[in-house]
């Protein structure tokens, strides 16, 4: 990855980048969570979780289109977090019981390019 | 709160004897043979929405695993949609090769035989050597196709045995203006899974499992105390098809923060909107054919139309799952979430992506569970499998399951629209 940082105030994310920075899909981010350790998944929860309010007040300044490069970098890291909730808020596991490993759907939005 | 026990629609009310069912009907490459022929290429069946082509021009093609159909669904000049099998008439080629466009004509890659939007053949190149071919009779292959309420549905029979509203007996009736189009926005979910299609089919068919398999995860919002097994209320049928209501239970009240955060942004198409219930401008809610009983913590009124199709009117949107087979023992899974509006800002951006993952985690249940059903099936120590009386719907599918692989199962149109009670 180039040396795209996160914008300064949100450095608190800074050990997630690796895992979640460079992710680009739905799918990608539900594979990863399968991968990971739930104490990972924890800790992303854990820091990002109480403080979704306080990152969407900073991105709320950007046209949601067309956000700089570091903004784009954080939006990223946060979408981890709606695949480590399930695995931390619902299941308390990393995996979906019983399904196959690794487990992959595809995913459509029609006529928006989700991020 | 009411007792709504007495609409706990129990198998015995609507006269359905069999418990008892054959797992063959699961596994055998054969029963699979005569689902193609008998079911899938006779009923009508569910693909889409005429929203998916809104102008003259506009085109999408649909892979039919079932029928290992390819399909042309396109809307004509004069407004028309109409659907064509994706093969040129002249070797073959499936000449439409995107997914979804734009377009006046459709032209061959291999020999550049060239059709209009209309399926008619507009040009041969070197015509003269074709002067056995009658251009006006080999336009693109057309296949039925009917709408209802913005629902594209096709028939693949060389000449349907029923009309559209004749097939669907009165729930169309039932349904007649409920406010699909006011949802144009939706994610679809696809997956294939080893497990035989009527295995889903009958997981959305009952609530019965919804305590167990989705102790975690459905659970704490729809089951209602009152109800713990989530007995389906007030089943109603229409010739092969049918509607239950679902409660919900109103007391979830979710205290994990992203969860909270979530449902702060924008509500998930599932939950209720109690603001515009009080209002009495809660979209499915209102309509006289939904929640008959007006039960007050009204979940979803689960519709099915068979053979592969359930639809879930929910309170800020709503489900449609196609249940597609490939083979006995292999199914894909299209889940669609349909909703107001696409995200406008990153907030329901998060919020949809997040409810989205929740709503795949439970149809990964579903199917996990399908799938480990499938292989219990497989290993053979079971030839039947047993339908409960509070799985009525169960009982129903396979009552006319079997209909149709007699031949039958298509009419004469009988209007069933009375309840059971």
């Amino acid at each position: 990855m180039s040396q795209v940082t996160l914008p300064q105030q949100f450095a608190f994310l800074e050990p997630f980048v690796a895992n979640w920075g460079g992710l680009r899909s739905a799918d990608e981010r539900y594979a990863k969570r399968q991968e990971l350790a739930q104490g990972e998944l924890e800790a992303l929860h854990a820091a990002l979780a109480p403080r979704l309010e306080e990152v969407f007040t900073h991105l709320d300044q950007f046209d949601p289109q067309a956000l700089p490069e570091a903004e784009a970098l954080l939006f990223r890291v946060v979408l981890g977090l709606t695949e480590a909730a399930q695995a931390v808020e619902i299941f308390g596991q990393p995996r979906v019981p019983h399904a196959p490993f690794p487990h992959s759907v595809k995913m459509a939005w029609a006529g928006y390019q989700p991020h | 709160m009411a007792d709504y026990s007495e609409h706990m629609t129990k198998a015995a009310d609507l006269g359905l004897e069999n418990g008892r069912v054959p797992t063959e009907y699961y596994t055998s490459p054969e029963y699979f043979r005569r689902e193609q022929e008998m079911i899938f290429r006779r009923a009508w069946l569910m693909v889409g929405r005429v929203e998916e082509v809104p102008e003259p021009g506009d085109y999408v093609v649909r892979d039919m695993p079932t029928l290992k159909a390819s399909v042309i669904i396109a809307r004509g000049k004069d407004g028309e949609v109409r659907a064509f099998h994706n093969a040129c008439s002249h070797r073959g080629v499936a000449l439409v090769c995107q997914d979804r466009g734009n377009a006046l004509t459709f032209r061959c890659p291999y020999h550049a035989w060239t059709y209009r939007i209309d399926g008619s053949l507009s040009a041969i190149p070197g015509e003269q050597d074709f002067a056995h071919v009658d251009k006006a009779a080999n336009g693109l292959a057309r296949i039925h196709l009917d709408s209802w309420s913005g629902f594209i549905f096709l028939n693949f029979a060389d000449e349907p045995e029923v009309t559209l509203p004749e097939y669907l007996a009165g729930l169309d009736v039932m349904l007649e203006g409920a406010p699909f189009d006011q949802f144009p926005f939706y994610v679809a979910v696809t997956d294939e899974i080893d497990c035989n299609w009527k295995n889903l089919v009958n997981a959305f068919n009952e609530g019965y499992h919804v305590a167990v398999l989705h102790a975690k995860t459905l659970r704490p919002m729809v089951v209602p105390k009152d109800n713990p097994h989530l007995h389906y209320l007030d089943i109603k049928q229409f010739g092969p098809h049918s509607a239950g209501t679902v409660p919900r239970n109103f007391d979830y009240n979710p205290q994990a923060p992203a969860l909270t955060w979530v449902y702060a942004q924008m509500l998930p198409t599932s939950a209720p909107d109690m603001e515009a219930i009080a209002q009495g401008r809660a979209g499915f809610y209102e309509h006289p054919g939904i929640n008959r009983l007006n039960i007050p913590n009204f979940g979803t009124e689960t519709i099915t139309i068979f053979p592969n199709i359930s639809i879930q009117p929910l309170a800020n949107g709503y489900l449609f799952y196609q249940f597609w087979p490939i083979s006995e023992g292999r199914m894909r899974t299209e889940v669609r979430v349909y909703a107001r509006h696409a995200p406008r800002t990153l907030r329901e951006e998060f919020a949809m992506a997040s409810t989205l993952a929740a709503t795949r985690d439970v149809v990964v249940e579903d199917m996990a569970m399908s799938r480990l059903q499938q292989i219990g099936f497989e290993s053979g120590g079971k030839k039947f499998q047993h339908f409960g009386q509070n799985e009525p719907l169960l009982r129903m599918f396979t009552r006319d399951y079997e209909a149709f692989l007699a031949g039958g199962g298509l009419g004469p149109p009988a209007r069933q629209a009375e309840a059971a009670e």
